[in-house]
């Protein structure tokens, strides 16, 4: 859940005020004023006494070159994201539809898959790829070495991320489907999934923030992402700090707006978000 | 290479990287929950700073990528004269990503509690501190139990950001590159491992249901 959606009940906890809480409240706001001033301040200071503050290390955020060198690198992210996002839509759907298929074995074994793919860091499966893969002769590039694993990484968490949606459709749906002769299939296809997107859509979003982190591990297998790209930046200006607290604003940045967008969503289609967070850990 | 092999040659160092991966994540997650309520408290409070401080502390660590922040700690912050040994880096890393997290599982369980509830607690005249330690807290720790078990996991699998600096001797993530960089593991290293993830992942996940099934509050 969002900071935004809970400012309700913040502020349910504590009534108004009256003048002696008030004026203790901006006693300690007072305080709090000065000690966040005196961190930040200490922190700027440990980057002057540093020498981290000197204009060569930030004079090339001025030039133009920086920032379309660090856009392709961008261009690469997004691609990749988006790439191992529609992998992971594809086969957390199929995953989804084996483990709500009346097959128990079906069901059982999609089960496993699930679970292990949930259960496995991404970047196992991206060594796996790029260590493995290649011994048994099979050439990829560095794109597919990427996009794959993160891919199949995303897929276990959006199988249950579907799954969630299906079951929030009401039953009578599926019911009145029925009774109307339809098959097991044409009912899923036509009548519940098309509903169940709408539940699913917001989190489908929240889920790219986790496949766009997880592609800046894209320098293992040396994809141009933007953080293989922020690398080549520092072997040119000799200016480690400034570029990496950039590229990780920037990442910020990119990553709070899809959360952003995923939760103004959820909240006008009166959806809740389904995460990682909030489904059954097994 | 065939398993008995691999198990005579690298056994020893399955059994280090996997009790270093449980001994990381232990470490990661004790003192991300104790980090989450803390930054929790200060997005609750009346403080209005604090408030701020509290939510841009999870707007930036939820969002940052491991790899980045990880990045930063080991690469970037010796500039600045702050060393800290590999294992600390990444503990680091992972503690901040996933308190903030954390906290936000917290704010959802605070806001699960009915409005009513914390008007009943101020008529019986409690102070905002006390009612904090006697109502919110154990209700929000109660409802959290679910999420913060998947939080175990996702803290689990971040340790896995060890393998992008050198530990000795390397997590389970590392120890697969470490085989493959040395030898032609095939696949039977990297399915050890994954099986090892795995495995503690779904014992993590049942703890975390026993537990939900006691103290989870029926409404």
């Amino acid at each position: 859940m969002s900071a935004t959606n809970s400012t309700s009940m913040r502020d349910a906890l504590y009534e108004s005020p009256g003048p002696h809480t008030r004026r203790r409240i901006r006693f300690w706001t007072a305080i709090s004023l000065v000690l966040v001033a005196v961190g930040i301040g200490l922190i700027v200071r440990r980057f002057y006494v540093t020498g981290q503050l000197a204009p060569r290390y930030w004079e090339l955020f001025a030039r133009p070159t920086t920032w379309i060198f660090l856009g392709k690198g961008f261009l690469g992210t997004i691609e990749v994201s988006l790439m191992a996002g529609l992998i992971a839509i594809v086969l957390g759907f199929l995953l989804m539809l084996g483990r709500m298929s009346s097959s128990r074995v079906l069901s059982g074994i999609c089960r496993v898959i699930i679970n292990f793919f949930r259960g496995v860091p991404s970047l196992l499966l991206i060594y796996f790829f790029f260590l493995v893969v290649p011994t048994y002769g099979v050439k990829m590039s560095s794109f597919w070495m990427i996009t794959l694993p993160v891919g199949l990484a995303a897929s276990g968490v959006l199988a249950e991320v579907f799954r969630g949606g299906m079951n929030a459709v009401p039953k009578g749906q599926s019911e009145a489907a029925y009774s109307l002769g339809m098959r097991k299939m044409k009912v899923t296809m036509k009548i519940v999934f098309p509903q169940a997107v709408r539940y699913v859509i917001p989190s489908l979003i929240s889920q790219l923030v986790v496949v766009v982190k997880d592609t800046t591990v894209a320098y293992v297998v040396s994809f141009p992402d933007m953080l293989q790209n922020a690398r080549v930046l520092i072997t040119n200006y000799d200016a480690l700090v400034s570029v990496y607290f950039v590229v990780a604003i920037l990442y910020i940045l990119v990553n709070y707006a899809i959360n952003h967008l995923a939760v103004s969503l959820a909240r006008r289609s009166g959806t809740s978000i389904i995460s990682r967070t909030s489904e059954n850990p097994v | 290479m065939s398993i008995s092999e691999l198990l005579s040659e690298y056994g020893d160092m399955y059994v280090q990287a996997l009790l270093g991966t449980w001994w990381m994540s232990l470490v990661s997650f004790a003192f991300a929950m104790l980090l989450a309520l803390i930054i929790t408290v200060f997005r609750v409070c009346p403080i209005k700073p604090l408030r701020v401080v509290g939510d841009l502390y999870v707007q930036i660590f939820r969002n940052i990528p491991g790899v980045s922040l990880l990045i930063i700690l080991v690469y970037a912050l010796p500039y600045l004269k702050i060393v800290m040994d590999y294992r600390l880096c990444v503990i680091v890393t992972v503690i901040l990503v996933a308190s903030a997290f954390g906290s936000e599982n917290f704010m959802s369980g605070i806001n699960t509690i009915g409005v009513g509830q914390i008007e009943a607690a101020r008529s019986l005249g409690m102070g905002f501190g006390k009612m904090l330690r006697l109502v919110v807290i154990p209700q929000a720790l109660r409802s959290a139990v679910l999420p913060m078990t998947n939080l175990a996991v996702a803290v689990l699998l971040t340790t896995a950001l060890g393998s992008q600096v050198p530990l000795s001797p390397p997590e389970l993530t590392g120890l697969v590159s470490y085989i493959n960089t040395r030898t032609v593991g095939g696949i039977l290293p990297f399915v050890i491992s994954a099986l090892m993830y795995a495995g503690t992942a779904f014992v993590i996940g049942v703890i975390g249901n026993a537990i939900d099934k006691k103290v989870r509050i029926v409404r």
